[in-house]
């Protein structure tokens, strides 16, 4: 048997839990509304890390302070969005496979998660040097400014994975 | 609860038949397209809305004042909600009959009538006009408000699951 992403998919398409998620008249809703509630709150947080990186908001505040205080809500809300994301994944796995919109949406959120992997590894560690200073380096305005693209994103082709049939 | 009790059924017929509404029914993607930037919008004010409360709630941004955060946050919560509303009214207006029906809909107008009605007073109050540092008065405004708008969003996503 070849292991392809197709028959991954397939297999746990017609895995009993998938089925069952799938079927269930009450499963899909509930996780679903966790899953958009999440999101306007994991993303509505994250934007603010974001726009105080692009100096818009709250720019005589550090933002290594306003960063460090924001971020456990931004990765809580993550966790969540991301394990509601993955069961709704699970409840149509041929469907997100064929969806191009989906498609779209798993690439954005790898784009988005080396994105915070670049943050934290190249720009953070420096924050000594900037974070309390009154400008901040470009480089970490572009990872503000690719995070809100990529999270809005995100959203319009969540969304749009909702509308195919 | 339905809103069909409360209004006259032409009223709902009047609101989709108006050239916006009729505009809407007729595109392929018109309503797709409104309906996904009001739920970006939903994400910026509920962020803003989150970040000021937690912080009144003695969480998140606890090293900043209440009155500087809520005072910078305070344009992008209003933008944000007039984007909703402006989104909002063409969505309603090419399904009025429809939504007539729909409770969800219902409890979204009544919670969204709570939500607003507790921000312009009691939330503008303690955050922008006389700022509260603690207190149970300002801890309980802010779980009065999360609650609100959190359960105008839930009933919002709910509008498409039950009728």
């Amino acid at each position: 048997m070849h292991l392809s992403l197709l028959s991954l998919c397939q297999w746990l398409n017609d895995s009993p839990f998938s089925t069952a998620l799938r079927e269930g008249d009450y499963p899909f809703p509930i996780i679903e509304t966790i899953h958009i509630l999440a999101v306007a709150f994991s993303v509505g947080v994250i934007m603010w890390v974001d726009l105080r990186l692009l100096d818009i908001v709250m720019r005589v505040e550090p933002a290594s302070d306003i960063i460090g205080q924001l971020e456990p809500w931004a990765i809580g809300g993550f966790i969540v969005m991301f394990l509601s994301g993955s069961l709704l994944f699970l409840a149509e796995p041929m469907k997100c496979y064929t969806t191009t919109a989906f498609r779209i949406k798993a690439v954005l959120l790898l784009l988005a998660g080396l994105n915070v992997w670049y943050f934290h590894g190249r720009i953070y560690r420096d924050f000594a040097d900037w974070g309390a200073g009154a400008v901040t380096p470009w480089r970490a305005k572009l990872v503000g400014l690719a995070s809100l693209l990529l999270w809005f994103g995100i959203i319009i082709a969540g969304r749009w994975t909702a509308y195919q049939q | 609860m339905e809103l069909i009790r409360f209004f006259p059924a032409s009223f709902f017929r009047l609101c989709e038949g108006t050239t916006l509404g009729q505009w809407i029914i007729h595109g392929q993607w018109y309503f797709a397209v409104i309906e996904t930037v009001h739920i970006m919008a939903v994400a910026i004010l509920l962020g803003s809305i989150a970040v000021v409360d937690l912080r009144l709630l003695g969480y998140g941004l606890r090293r900043q004042q209440v009155a500087c955060i809520a005072r910078q946050l305070a344009p992008w919560t209003l933008s944000s909600l007039a984007v909703m509303v402006l989104t909002g009214i063409p969505m309603f207006l090419s399904e009025a009959i429809k939504m007539g029906r729909n409770e969800s809909f219902f409890w979204k107008m009544l919670l969204l009538i709570g939500a607003l009605a507790v921000y312009f007073t009691l939330h503008w109050k303690i955050t922008i006009r006389q700022p509260a540092e603690e207190g149970g008065f300002a801890k309980l405004t802010a779980c009065l408000s999360l609650l609100l708008w959190f359960g105008v969003a839930l009933a919002g996503r709910a509008i498409a699951f039950f009728g």
